[in-house]
């Protein structure tokens, strides 16, 4: 595993952020804007090959180093049945705002933006960088993506057409959507507070998440197995709205009950939940509401984003990344910006760093457009 | 102002916003002249939603200079074509 | 997978009759547009408004713009032509689409909107169609769907991969159907694009046997959709499935080989040697016109050859390399149908179906 965000160049530094409650928030610097909104940036050098000029691409191969390193795997797979399964928004779209003030103005504009975009397909960069010759598919799936993206991963290796998959997601923070997610109105102006009763909404953020995942016959006959592994997975649809959850939440409680069925385990089971948990008056409430009914009131639940922010197509690879380390580590933070509970929802988040103990946890996602995504991790004894 | 003044100001604030909406919330097969003044905006009357109630956001920004800073306050002010224009009127007039 | 249902929308009009009307009518002119910045008229394929006009399907897609109706059109087509409408458990049925620009209009609007207006005072609706995932949220809300839904993007391999994953949740069942569809849409910026880094047909018409090393193109943008299911079902045009071809591998064997080279890649001079030899190869790219995920509208055609058993003439017969192509639209036996896509690099996949 690897994850790059604003609370750690990598997965150690994560962990200490997070033990310490530390919130690396602050105003944008990576560009000019006028919103001034506080955003999660990564605040560290990109050191990857220069002819990527695309900061999520930079991102993520940050992340893969780290991920490869840990998988020990060599940077040059091409011996194996490697896939690559990417989420991302920002990289899939060509949205160079100075190449198309430029054609808006003159009628012509020079093609390089073009021609790094037409080389910049997320999956296909890593793919090329691994020397990797299985499928290549870059997710778009708004905030879904890279949850979605370890999905079909997992439906690869379970299908036999991979033995290994790299798979997650990155997004760099971009002029675009924040004037986007501005636009909508989605924004808090101070630190977000998922699941708090005062809650104002979200803060965008940057990152990259990458797992290696591989089949449990390929690691057994490396000798590579994980303790940690991904036990199930659901996605469904609200087919409700563009921009607004299904208010009753029947999208994400069959997407959860599916992950829970694919992974054989009942609630009980599942030892503490990271939840979307953006901060949004209409997420929490939703999702809060379906978790509560799923697993209980006593559920212990946090919300990662206090740390990271949204992460938009890294955040369901980031937060299953930080799901597993919660179990493997025997503790999960606390959900930054959670002091009261909304009476709304009938679960609080946790308010301070706690034990748990258990073999399984959850990591859930909604999506803008009406996907849900839910993740079963699992930890071998 | 007098009244007679304030009203025919509203009136061209009403027949401009209904223009507005049908224009750029894509109201296809509605007329402006269609929207009643005091028929609902969302739910029941012309069925807009919350992507509506910002785009209108967006509108009163950019074509009447109104800002609108808490969206829960635009619930209230959104209620009808009326609602809407008396506040661009009073936020023009400084008494907003 | 069986391929139940299929819906198309493309510049000669919506659905299986359009395509079927299409592939026999071979080459039509195409249309010309002014844009900006290019000196001369660019030839275009382009879906007109009227085959856009469809109240009843489009009833909940008030704001949406032209990559989400002709996505959802597409989508509802491929159901509506399985005959299994009625029967379809929603909460089983998946969406899969796979898209290599995305909604680049609606993006270029909303770029409008910051440059125009600022930061502050952009357009949420633009926003939230800009995303390459806004039609398939409307196919779900259009056709209820509740099973899973992803959006993929790539510039060659993007319908393929979809076949992939289609077939892969369908066999560990995760869902009982998936819709499969690929949508690429024109726009100005991008015709402009095209007009700068690729050949525009002078003479409008694409010439796929030419294997040229600088070929001519004319963009062209539709969707096409698949309803697929694991067992024979509604229509059953035929089965499909997606391969991998490896560069110097030994010429595909196949009933009818349809080479997707649409003129926007580069060197074509590849595709050449792997379909030398071929019993009898076709194209039907000059019908469509050149679209990023066009290896869908081929394999849409190919399915339509074996459903109904009948080789289609190729629209543009120019062949200086002598591959046996279809020069008549012939009845008779036609096993399978193989779709090649090759990249840059020479790599490949293919589309696979068989009667």
């Amino acid at each position: 595993m690897g994850a790059v965000s604003a609370a750690g160049g990598d997965i150690s530094e994560t962990l200490e952020c997070f033990a310490a409650g530390r919130r690396n928030l602050g105003k944008v610097t990576l560009f000019p804007s006028s919103l001034d909104y506080p955003v999660f940036e990564v605040h560290r050098p990109l050191n990857g090959p220069v002819r990527y000029k695309s900061r999520t691409i930079q991102l993520v191969l940050a992340a893969l180093d780290e991920a490869l390193a840990g998988a020990r795997l060599d940077r040059n797979m091409s011996g194996r049945r490697v896939g690559v399964c990417m989420g991302t928004t920002v990289a899939s779209q060509l949205n160079d705002i100075d190449f198309y003030q430029s054609y808006r103005r003159d009628g012509a504009a020079p093609m390089e933006p073009v021609k790094s975009f037409l080389k910049g397909n997320l999956a296909e960069v890593v793919a090329a960088e691994v020397q990797a010759s299985g499928p290549a598919v870059t997710v778009v799936n708004a905030c879904s993506s890279s949850a979605d993206a370890i999905g079909a991963a997992l439906s690869w290796i379970r299908g036999g057409i991979c033995d290994l998959v790299i798979a997650g997601g990155g997004d760099e923070l971009n002029r675009i959507p924040l004037c986007g997610f501005g636009s909508l109105s989605v924004f808090s102006h101070k630190p977000c507070r998922p699941y708090d009763r005062d809650r104002e909404g979200l803060n965008l953020g940057e990152g990259a998440g990458v797992l290696v995942l591989e089949s449990e016959e390929s690691a057994r006959m490396r000798g590579a197995m994980s303790d940690v592994f991904v036990a199930g997975y659901g996605a469904a649809c609200d087919a409700h709205h563009l921009t607004a959850p299904r208010p009753d939440g029947s999208g994400l409680e069959a997407a959860v009950q599916h992950s829970l069925r694919e992974a054989g385990i009942q609630p009980p089971e599942v030892c503490f939940v990271n939840a979307h948990g953006t901060a949004t008056r209409d997420n929490d409430k939703v999702e809060g509401n379906v978790l509560a009914r799923v697993f209980g009131l006593d559920a212990k639940v946090l919300s990662t984003k206090g740390y990271t922010g949204h992460t938009l197509g890294a955040a369901g690879a980031l937060e299953a990344i930080f799901t597993a380390l919660a179990l493997r580590e025997g503790w999960i933070p606390a959900s930054a910006g959670f002091e009261n509970k909304d009476d709304e929802i009938p679960i609080g988040a946790v308010r301070e760093k706690t034990a748990v103990a258990g073999q399984y946890a959850v990591s859930t996602s909604l999506a803008f457009g009406g996907n849900n995504a839910s993740l079963v991790i699992g930890r071998r004894t | 102002m007098s009244e007679q003044a304030r009203e025919k100001e509203l009136a061209a604030i009403r027949a401009k916003l209904k223009e507005l909406l049908v224009s750029n919330l894509n109201l296809e097969g509605v007329k402006p002249e269609q929207i009643k003044d005091d028929d609902a905006l969302f739910g029941e009357g012309l069925g807009l939603d919350s992507l509506d109630a910002v785009e209108i956001v967006v509108i009163l920004q950019r074509h009447f200079a109104v800002e609108i800073k808490d969206m829960e306050k635009g619930r209230e002010i959104f209620r009808s074509v009326n609602t809407v224009a008396n506040y661009i009127y009073d936020y023009k007039e400084g008494r907003k | 997978m069986n391929i139940a249902g299929m819906g198309i929308v493309f510049s000669r009009g919506r659905g299986v009759a359009a395509l079927e009307q299409a592939l026999q009518q071979g080459w039509v002119a195409p249309s010309e547009v002014e844009v900006r910045g290019l000196t001369n008229r660019l030839s275009v394929y382009a879906v007109s408004s009227e085959t856009l006009a469809d109240k009843t399907v489009l009833a909940k897609a008030r704001r949406a713009d032209r990559f989400v109706r002709m996505s959802v059109l597409a989508a509802s087509d491929a159901v509506q032509d399985s005959g299994l409408s009625g029967k379809l458990d929603k909460k089983r049925l998946g969406v899969i689409i796979a898209t290599a620009l995305g909604p680049h209009v609606t993006t270029f609007n909303f770029l409008d909107g910051i440059i125009d207006f600022g930061d502050a005072a952009v357009s949420p609706t633009a926003f939230s169609h800009s995303v390459h995932n806004a039609a398939a949220s409307y196919v779900a809300m259009t056709l209820d769907v509740r099973g899973p839904t992803l959006t993929m993007t790539h510039f060659h391999f993007a319908f393929h991969e979809a076949l992939l994953l289609a077939g892969a949740w369908l066999q560990e069942k995760r869902c009982d159907a998936v819709l499969v569809g690929a949508v690429d849409e024109l726009g100005a910026v991008m015709e402009y694009a095209c007009g700068q880094k690729s050949r525009p047909a002078k003479d409008g018409r694409i010439r796929p046997f030419a294997f040229s090393s600088s070929p001519e193109t004319v963009p062209g943008e539709g969707s096409v959709f698949f309803l697929l299911t694991g067992e024979p079902a509604g229509a059953a045009y035929a089965d499909v499935v997606s391969g991998v071809f490896e560069p110097g591998a030994s010429p595909v064997s196949a009933g009818l080989m349809l080479p997707d080279n649409f003129g926007m890649s580069g060197d074509e001079s590849r595709y050449r040697d792997a379909v030398a030899g071929v019993a009898r190869a076709a194209s039907y790219v000059p019908v469509f016109g050149s679209i990023m995920t066009g290896s869908a509208f081929h394999a849409a055609a190919g399915a339509l050859v074996l459903k109904r058993q009948m080789c289609y003439a190729c629209p543009v017969q120019d062949n200086p390399h002598g591959v046996n192509i279809c020069r008549e639209t012939v009845a008779g036996p036609v096993d399978n149908v193989v779709c090649l896509r090759l990249d840059c690099r020479g790599h490949g996949k293919t589309i696979c179906l068989k009667h």
